[in-house]
């Protein structure tokens, strides 16, 4: 990348760049920081960063893959716009015709639908990745807000879930149509106020154009620049923090030898703000034999996580087609009708704790599709608050101080797990147990 | 000069990232190959040879290349099965195999391809551009190409072409017989010999005792009662099993059964599926009849019978099952007795007198007058009058035929 034509010269002050291009072959560190800095690409990443924070094995990179499928899901949401027409009447056509003679349109629309299934489970991994690591915890840097990126994340989270869903609609096939009645009609549970959510989320009593066209927008342009904002915010606060909880956690074992605090520069605005930045008073942090340049070491690996990502979704998507259902009939309903997928473990709540006595039926919707879900999110949200634990237990897979909690959430991810297993696998018409090796009945075709 | 930091990711790093570049040059290999894989490339370079050898390179060149489609705007169809049947409108290959095969140009004439498409008379899938998909052979599409190994899959007893009538039917739904349509035109004589009207209601107009059947066809095949059906499930097979023997299929239905033989069945099982309610764009129908049309003599024969001195059981509903032949009242089904006699009828079947049998009513009658015909009191009142009615004029016209043989 670095022309070697210009002449180089020294920067005249902090800040000012010669050069209209930077390295990623850099010889030196003030060369490798430079390319961080000149680069608009890059401008938020860190110079440096720590080896513990690059390992495999502590992040996974499931952040990264989160981000690389978001931004795949844009990039093959571009092309469907064009040729997706949002109206009852011609939606299912313009998907057909997608699939069948738009050039390249089926491989296009499978992505889109890989990259959303898959962002959905990336990200669930993410947070769970985050949970058993303590990530959210602050370290040893001042004024962190961990706590803070965690919200966001958990919010992050269910953005993701309901673009999911605002899709699922889009191609107006049974699919589609039944999914969203499902899932929607677990809304309208919700004790007093229920029928009018409903009529909020789909814009009227029936599942009609009005649905699609908000479900649309949502999907295309609300959710999707929500998600955006929030992922600047969630990257912003990272750098903010001070890195990955796994940087402080190595600078506390660090510090633990004798070694002195480097007289590092601060990296608040131009030395104005008062007290020093998160990072200044982590010992080792600048120390360079735990750390390496951003430049080239942690571009390379986050485009390996990225264009790893895009290159599974790629083949993937050549071999599983993308489901195009009947065309939406609200007079006929599928046998079973099915939530999308990630909601199936509430489907099956719902129909678990719905109790009927004799002619009396208490309807589990409320309990399994919003009183349940309500608490596990709200308690997910506050629970950096809740965790009294050490702030060594920060950036740590499975400290024996936060052993309990950690086997607690397991045991509602194993628990969602199963539900979800039960509703994908196993539930057949009307909603019976069907074990893998049993037929279900044949369903009848018109001739 | 500064020196950098000494990194051990890149030997590893570089080789993971050239591992990627690979799969990424695989992958877009991957579904390049896959978006060109298609059947109608080799079916058009296949029929770009037989012209060529047929009819010389100069006409080769000149056939359309890539995928081809036949737009009607008016029935919201893009049928795109030219792609591969380039023949269809290509004179001189009547005899080639399919898809080379040109179309036989009678039905052309009457509903050329650019105003009705393929799909509209043929089923399938128009959108679709690989066979299966374009058949409608496959999972979630509901119109199946109409074709003879379809109708060779349910052994019909006929044409096994006979299930592609059904389309015809569409816009020829009034017509008393269609040109072409046999097992629709045998349908239909069926329907009226029959007299299904009696309680069916059919294009509009009938009786109240079984269901519509004007928009029949629509029905979800989801909503039959498949659990009584052996062989094939499907809303046609269910017709047909229907039509051979109703009770076996529903239980307790009052339909009786007429002992259709399988041609008939499976005619009034297509006739049955072809009852949708379609919104055909006018210019199709041009100069079609709009509803049922029926013959002079026809109605001269209905309204002497609802408004003759029997007109009162054709109005009840009791001429479904009866006729009441001194009164001119002749049942299209005739299950039950004629009630000319039913005063002395009842005496001698059941012990009673008319007027006790209807208070209370047993066997068959006693679930007709609970469910399907439900008399007031005073309803049965004039039932009784109406049979004496009947009886008397039985008697007359016996005493007459007597008096007529003895006087001989």
């Amino acid at each position: 990348m670095r022309l070697p034509t210009l002449v180089r010269t020294k920067p005249e002050a902090p800040g000012v760049h010669a050069e209209p291009f930077w390295s990623f072959r850099p010889q030196s560190d003030r060369e490798a920081g430079d390319a961080i800095v000149s680069n608009f690409a890059l401008h938020w990443f860190p110079a440096k960063i720590s080896k513990a924070s690059m390992a495999w094995s502590y992040s996974f990179w499931l952040g990264t893959i989160s981000a690389a499928l978001f931004f795949l899901l844009i990039l093959s949401g571009l092309p469907l716009l064009f040729l997706y027409v949002p109206s009852v009447e011609r939606a299912y056509q313009s998907v057909k015709d997608i699939e069948f003679v738009v050039t390249f349109g089926s491989w296009i629309r499978a992505v889109h639908r890989i990259s959303a299934h898959l962002m959905v489970i990336a990200v669930a991994l993410h947070l769970i990745r985050v949970f058993l690591t303590g990530a959210y915890k602050n370290g040893a840097g001042r004024g962190q807000r961990r706590q803070i990126n965690w919200v966001i994340g958990v919010v992050m989270f269910l953005v993701t879930l309901f673009l999911s869903f605002t899709g699922y609609l889009l191609p107006w096939d049974q699919l589609a149509f039944w999914a969203v009645t499902v899932g929607t009609n677990i809304a309208s549970s919700i004790p007093v106020i229920g029928p009018d959510v409903r009529e909020l989320m789909i814009g009227g009593r029936a599942i009609e154009q009005a649905t699609l066209i908000r479900f649309y927008v949502l999907h295309i342009i609300v959710l999707p620049g929500l998600l955006g904002g929030l992922f600047a915010y969630h990257m912003w606060r990272v750098r903010k923090d001070g890195g990955l909880a796994r940087a402080d956690a190595e600078s506390v074992l660090e510090s633990a030898r004798p070694v002195a605090v480097v007289p590092t520069k601060t990296y608040t605005l131009l030395g104005v703000a008062r007290g020093t930045a998160p990072a200044v008073t982590a010992k080792s942090i600048e120390a360079p034999e735990t750390t390496v340049n951003a430049v080239p070491d942690l571009v390379r690996r986050a485009a390996i996580a990225t264009l790893g990502t895009i290159a599974v979704v790629s083949i993937m998507s050549v071999f599983i087609a993308s489901p195009l259902e009947e065309p939406a009939n609200a007079l006929v309903t599928p046998n079973p009708a099915k939530a999308p997928w990630y909601f199936l473990w509430l489907q099956e709540i719902v129909t678990d704790t719905t109790i009927r006595i004799g002619s009396f039926t208490l309807n589990g919707a409320f309990v399994g599709g919003v009183i349940l879900p309500g608490l596990l999110v709200g308690l997910m949200t506050i629970w950096p608050w809740l965790d009294r634990s050490s702030s060594l237990a920060a950036g740590v897979w499975l400290p024996r101080s936060r052993r309990t909690q950690n086997i607690v959430f397991l045991l509602i991810i194993v628990f969602v797990l199963a539900l979800t297993f039960v509703g994908m696998v196993l539930r057949g018409p009307y909603w019976n147990i069907y074990w893998p090796w049993e037929a279900w009945p044949e369903i009848p075709g018109r001739i | 000069m500064e020196k950098r930091t000494n990194s051990p990711y890149p030997r590893i790093d570089r080789l993971i990232m050239a591992g990627i570049g690979i799969v990424l040059v695989i992958g877009t290999v991957l579904f390049i190959w896959s978006d060109r894989a298609h059947d109608w490339r080799y079916y058009q370079m296949e029929f770009r040879q037989m012209v060529a050898e047929k009819f010389g390179d100069d006409k080769a060149v000149k056939l359309p290349s890539g995928v081809q489609q036949i737009w009607v705007a008016d029935l919201s169809r893009a049928d795109r099965c030219v792609t591969c049947h380039q023949a269809t409108t290509y004179k001189g290959f009547e005899s080639a195999e399919q898809p080379y095969r040109t179309h036989p140009p009678e039905p052309l004439k009457q509903h050329p391809i650019e105003e009705f498409g393929c799909t509209s008379c043929h089923g399938g899938q128009g959108w679709a551009i690989d066979t299966a998909a374009a058949h409608g052979e496959v999972a979630h599409w509901e119109e199946p190409l109409l074709s003879r190994s379809l109708g060779e899959s349910y052994t019909l007893a006929g044409n096994k072409n006979a299930l592609m009538q059904m389309n015809c039917n569409t816009c020829h739904r009034f017509d008393r017989q269609t040109p072409g349509a046999g097992a629709i035109n045998l349908a239909k004589s069926l329907v009226n010999e029959k007299g299904c009207r009696a309680c069916h209601v059919i294009n509009g107009f009938g009786g109240s005792i079984g269901p519509d059947l004007t928009a029949v066809g629509e029905k979800p095949p989801e909503q039959y009662e498949m659990s009584r059906l052996s062989g094939q499930r499907s809303a046609f097979a269910w017709h047909v099993a229907h039509f051979k023997d109703p009770r076996a299929l529903s239980e307790g239905t009052v339909m009786p059964n007429f002992n259709f033989s399988s041609e008939q069945a499976q005619s009034l099982a297509m006739l049955m599926l072809s009852w949708k309610r379609n919104d055909v764009p006018a210019k199709y129908v041009a100069g079609a009849p709009r509803t049922d049309p029926r013959s002079a003599e026809e109605l001269q024969a209905e309204a002497a019978m609802k408004n003759g001195p029997g007109g009162w059981f054709v109005q009840t509903g009791c001429f479904v099952c009866h006729s009441i032949s001194s009164l001119g009242v002749k049942s299209p089904a005739q299950i039950g007795p004629d009630l000319s006699t039913a005063v002395e009828d009842v005496q001698s079947r059941f012990g009673v007198t008319v007027d006790q049998f209807l208070a209370n009513p047993t066997g068959t009658m006693s679930v007709v007058l609970t469910r399907q015909i439900v008399l007031t009191p005073e309803q049965k009142q004039i039932a009784i009058q109406k049979l004496r009615d009947a009886f008397a004029a039985y008697q007359k016209q016996r005493g007459a035929a007597q008096t007529t043989v003895s006087g001989q």
